[in-house]
């Protein structure tokens, strides 16, 4: 097939390639509320290209993500050394919500009302196909 | 006389338990009944063990004792125990017992069959598709890129961190190294720090974490492992796709939408 020189090379190619994203975009429209109050435990979502209840079935469950940044340096986790900025709260989508497509999240700790409006990744696991 | 000769040879026990508990379908009454036990002549077991259960019996043992002029023995009374149980600590009987890992049942989608080819959703190896070879005991999947192809080694991976696409390679005649089990991809703890826990002699502080290194049977299982599903991939009908198909990778692009998605 290929001669072992080119495919060291390539091989060198490929540890450097990296996916897009591996995420479904998904923004961070409020907390779950009737008019006059609002419950910060329960996050919603609307993500993008869902537009029916039905089509919420796929992101059930599934991980999602705040990502932003902070002043100060924390560590990465599994990464000793490193520090970085980039912080996150982890969440799940846990069911739909109302019949347009949106859904509802809990995070781990709820979502910081500057977050309303930005972005919120869906990641694609726990996967269930 | 003929019947009690018949009876000695083994047969079905006719007592059972009732759904793997404790609990036993006939009492002990009606079981001696069923086994006509009343038939059975009683044989008296000979008095030999009577002076051992005497001298448990007594209230109290003879001990002998030294220094002269003191007797030679002296009889210790036992004491009552300080405190009895009120009640007799009856055994919770485990209905349902706990079932350890080993024991769970390990399930797979449907649509992961060996052979199948996998996208990868997270670690390092996102987005690469893999050939799924087979489940292993623990339920972890093993998988392989092949490594020529996508860089992904022999690895398992978690049915939950893997998509399952429509896409199958015929492996049935890939041989799979018997060695590749979970003992095999377990993590190798440094021998120092597990002496330490062990021992405590060790000194704890010492760093030995050297640089993971790959194992010449890794090198050897990979290379088996791969010239042979190269092998199976280049006797499919779409050699040269399938080959480009794991080099790709998969990411999201604009206006696609995974719920709409075929893989």
């Amino acid at each position: 097939m290929s001669n072992p020189a080119a495919e060291s090379g390539s091989q060198q190619k490929l540890q450097l390639r990296s996916p897009g994203r591996m995420y479904v975009k998904a923004v961070f429209t409020g907390y779950k509320r009737g008019l006059r109050n609002q419950h910060e435990n329960t996050a919603l979502l609307r993500i993008e290209g869902v537009e029916k209840r039905q089509e919420v079935d796929f992101y059930l469950g599934k991980r999602c993500a705040y990502v932003y940044k902070g002043k100060r340096l924390t560590s990465v986790p599994g990464k000793g050394k490193e520090k970085s900025r980039v912080r996150v709260i982890w969440g799940r989508v846990t069911r739909p919500h109302g019949n347009s497509g949106a859904v509802r999240a809990k995070f781990s700790t709820n979502l910081p009302p500057a977050a309303m409006g930005k972005r919120v990744r869906v990641m694609l696991y726990p996967s269930r196909i | 006389l003929q019947q009690m000769a018949k009876s000695s040879a083994p047969h079905k026990p006719k007592n059972s338990a009732i759904n793997a508990s404790r609990l036993m379908k006939y009492s002990r009454a009606r079981i001696f009944q069923r086994k006509a036990a009343y038939k059975v002549k009683k044989v008296k077991t000979p008095a030999k063990k009577s002076a051992e259960k005497a001298a448990a019996a007594a209230a109290f043992v003879v001990k002998k004792i030294g220094g002269d002029k003191n007797g030679g023995e002296r009889k210790v009374y036992k004491k009552t125990p300080k405190s009895l149980p009120t009640q007799v600590a009856s055994r919770k009987v485990q209905l349902r017992p706990k079932k350890t890992f080993k024991k769970h049942v390990r399930r797979i989608r449907s649509n992961l069959a060996p052979g199948a080819v996998l996208i990868l959703l997270a670690g390092r190896h996102k987005g690469k598709r893999v050939v799924l070879l087979k489940q292993l005991e623990s339920g972890l999947l093993l998988v392989t890129g092949p490594r020529k192809l996508n860089g992904c080694p022999l690895r398992r991976v978690s049915q939950r961190y893997v998509i399952g696409t429509k896409t199958r390679i015929d492996i049935s005649k890939v041989a799979l190294p018997e060695r590749l089990n979970d003992a095999y991809f377990r993590r190798q703890r440094s021998a120092k720090k597990s002496a330490a826990s062990a021992g405590g002699s060790a000194d704890i502080f010492a760093k030995s974490d050297a640089a993971y290194a790959v194992s010449a049977e890794r090198r050897e299982d990979q290379a088996a492992v791969d010239k042979a599903l190269m092998g199976a991939i280049k006797a499919s009908g779409d050699g040269p796709m399938l080959r480009s198909y794991l080099r790709s990778l998969f990411s999201i692009k604009s206006g696609q939408r995974p719920h709409a998605m075929v893989f």
